[in-house]
């Protein structure tokens, strides 16, 4: 009763799949993941237009469409298939596990910003497709190769600016209005107890709230942060005097 | 106090959360409790008081003892306590009851059971229970941690040549300890679990009614029945014990695993290696792993949440570690309930629960077998302490103390391994972020220490600020690139 693992059985590939698994022939194999390759087809030729180097996907392209349109005339299921067309994440950029960074130079510097590029379309790509860890092509990537200040430069400053301008359109805003109503200028306000907690709040929610939902996310989070000790805690709860 | 204070926030904000805790009392029973033993309110806090109230705990503990002290002694006889399950929990107790003098008796049901399990076991554990050398198929030296895209990592390079983590195969490890526990003087019964009485007086004994098969090939069993003074469950997740005092219940993990049998080409990379595969194909909450057993290599996923797309997450696990194992052959497929947390009761009359019957595994790596026979051994050891060898009545309160010494010794490794699995298997940045932490030598070094050695060992401050910066660096540049993939799909 031992299932033989990967031999080609006999039904596989009449649907030549970028994600290899959805080529085995189960039952369980629900409609939506053969539907997958088709799909992935679709956002590969939609990241075209952005990439530099385009040359691998289009290729790769070309021969599953030609794959799957001669498997489609040949109707039923062919026989004992050898070959599963199966891609693999190809980019002539990547290099023995890792971006080469000499194929990035911009005016004689790393553009950091294309690695980042790069790599973001390879976690993409692998979340959608993915591919069997070897042990001959080991990926050895790592992010912090890239300098810190480019990523402040890419991620960091473009959000210090939004939440920097809500905040002071949030402080213009009240500065007037409490100055309306109490007549208290900007000054002696910094000077008052409850303006400053005001502003402490303020700060505190620009910075932690961003989107509606973020408030739901702390509260769970702070039940998060101590539900493993009440789990723990759970069988001292009812020690007292029993008689047993 | 501010251990008070505490008690408050947690009594108060429990009623209105969903747990499966009795909370039929009110503030006060927790005072009460915090006066008796002030050393479980500060099992709370992580730092350095644990060790400051280690003095106090000797002077409190005195007036629990002088309890036990004045139950009845056990005339005629000595002690009677069933041990029900046979693991590496029940047999680790048997074996310390026996010892300390008590009339043991350990029901199993089936003596040559194969449990499914990781089968690995830290380096403490064969010193602290003197296991021989060659119920250890295989010494892992090397583990390789595999992200959402493929980036590998190699940990091991920080073990020292004597430390490994061993791989053992449940039913010799199981036979052992029961065998030993056999010849320090527990009777061993091939039986199954049904019931047990509850007393009705003080110091009236426990009537297990269980199936005995001893001496039967096959067919049903004998109805028996046993009297015994204390009872032990170690009878596992699904445990009958636990049910029967009224435990509650826990959120359980299935872990679905698929032992391979592959060329041998391709074993000879598994002889001390194990890996590990982290994302949200291969298990949403928990990870997939490639664990080499005596010839042939285990391969599972579990998860907590979706436990229905459990052959799914399988089918992913095995597409990534398809390049190693081709070729290989399906020679067994099993699948077991893993603890999340420990159920809400764990000791009730004179019935304690022990191993995965009471919940004691590890979050982040799953790990069950140390802490099963650990508990199983400081539960007998407070028998043996509590009845004075066996010459006394023992009590409740004997059995909360060792409780109390468990969640004092262990919590700390619990809510540590609680934290990491919150941070670092929330999603795929996070698990990508763990993976390159994990390439830091220091990093390695902490986690194989504290992991073999059950010691959560404080480092070089200087080192722990650095390896909190990098973490918080690689937490965010992972989610960066993650808002980035995200925008790249709309």
């Amino acid at each position: 009763m031992s299932i033989v693992l990967f031999s080609p059985p006999s039904s596989s590939s009449h649907l030549p799949s970028l994600s290899p698994y959805s080529s085995k022939p189960t039952h369980t194999l629900k409609p939506s993941l053969s539907l997958k390759p088709k799909k992935t087809l679709f956002s590969l030729s939609s990241i075209k237009p952005t990439s530099d180097n385009v040359a691998t996907f289009v290729e790769s392209e070309k021969k599953l469409e030609a794959d799957e349109s001669a498997a489609e005339s040949n109707g039923s299921v062919p026989a004992a298939v050898e070959a599963v067309v199966e891609t693999k994440f190809e980019d002539p950029r990547w290099v023995n596990g890792t971006w080469d960074l000499n194929q990035f130079q911009k005016d004689g510097k790393t553009n950091w910003d294309a690695v980042i590029d790069a790599e973001v379309r390879r976690r993409k790509w692998f979340e959608d497709n993915p591919e069997s860890s070897s042990n001959d092509n080991p990926i050895v990537f790592d992010t912090s190769i890239i300098p810190w200040w480019a990523w402040m430069k890419r991620f960091h400053l473009p959000e210090a600016e939004l939440l920097n301008g809500r905040a002071a359109m949030i402080g213009f805003f009240m500065a007037y209005l409490v100055d309306s109503l109490t007549g208290v200028g900007l000054v002696d306000q910094m000077g008052n107890f409850f303006c400053k907690t005001l502003l402490f709040v303020t700060v505190v929610g620009v910075l932690l709230i961003r989107k509606n939902e973020d408030i739901e996310t702390l509260k769970k989070l702070l039940e998060e942060t101590t539900f493993y000790d009440k789990q723990w805690l759970a069988t001292w709860q009812d020690e007292g005097p029993k008689s047993d | 106090m501010a251990s008070l204070a505490i008690n408050t926030h947690l009594s108060t904000t429990k009623s209105d959360h969903k747990t499966t805790v009795n909370h039929r009392r009110s503030l006060k029973s927790f005072v009460g409790l915090c006066q008796t033993s002030p050393e479980t309110t500060n099992s709370l806090s992580l730092t350095t008081p644990l060790a400051k109230t280690r003095p106090g705990q000797n002077r409190t503990r005195r007036p629990v003892i002088v309890a036990a002290k004045s139950s009845p002694i056990v005339t005629g006889r000595n002690l009677r306590v069933a041990v029900i399950g046979g693991g590496p929990a029940g047999g680790s107790a048997a074996e310390t009851l026996a010892k300390g003098g008590i009339e043991t008796f350990l029901i199993e049901r089936k003596l040559d059971n194969c449990k499914p399990c990781g089968g690995a076991i830290p380096l403490c554990m064969v010193g602290e229970f003197d296991l021989p050398l060659d119920i250890i198929d295989r010494k892992v030296t090397k583990m390789k941690m595999i992200s959402p895209s493929n980036v590998a990592v190699d940990i091991g390079k920080t073990l020292k040549p004597h430390e490994y983590i061993g791989m053992v195969r449940r039913e010799v490890l199981d036979a052992y300890l029961r065998e030993r526990a056999a010849k320090a003087g527990a009777t061993i019964i091939n039986g199954l679990f049904l019931k047990m009485d509850i007393p009705e007086s003080l110091n009236s004994p426990y009537k297990i009614h269980f199936t005995s098969y001893d001496n039967k090939t096959g067919g049903t069993g004998i109805k028996q029945t046993l009297e015994v003074d204390a009872i032990i469950g170690a009878d596992g997740a699904n445990s009958r014990v636990a049910k029967s005092i009224g435990a509650g219940d826990y959120e359980y993990a299935i872990a679905f695993q698929e032992r391979i049998k592959i060329p041998d080409a391709k074993m000879t990379y598994y002889e001390d290696l194990a890996e590990m595969y982290v994302g949200s194909d291969v298990s949403p909450d928990f990870y997939g792993w490639v664990f080499p057993k005596c010839d042939h290599v285990a391969v599972g996923t579990g998860t907590v949440t979706n436990k229905g797309d459990i052959k799914k997450l399988q089918t992913a696990t095995r597409l990534r570690a398809k390049d190693k194992i081709l070729g290989g052959r399906i020679i067994r497929v099993e699948a077991h309930p893993i603890p999340e947390h420990p159920r809400p009761r764990r000791c009730a009359g004179r019935v304690a629960l022990v191993g995965d019957a009471a919940g004691y595994v590890t979050k982040c790596s799953g790990e069950g077998i140390y802490f099963a026979a650990k508990s199983g051994r400081m539960c007998a050891e407070a028998i043996v302490e509590g009845s004075e060898n066996g010459k006394r009545m023992v009590e409740e309160s004997d059995l909360r103390k060792y409780l109390q010494l468990w969640d004092k010794t262990y919590w700390p490794t619990y809510k540590v391994l609680d934290v990491l699995q919150k941070v670092f298997y929330r999603s795929n940045p996070a698990r990508e972020a763990f993976v390159e932490m994990c390439a830091d030598e220091y990093v390695q070094k902490m986690t194989f220490d504290s992991y073999l050695y059950k010691r959560v060992v404080p480092g070089n401050p200087l080192d722990d600020l650095k390896l909190a910066f990098n973490t918080i660096g690689s937490l965010v540049r992972a989610n960066a690139l993650m808002r980035e993939m995200d925008k790249l799909s709309v």
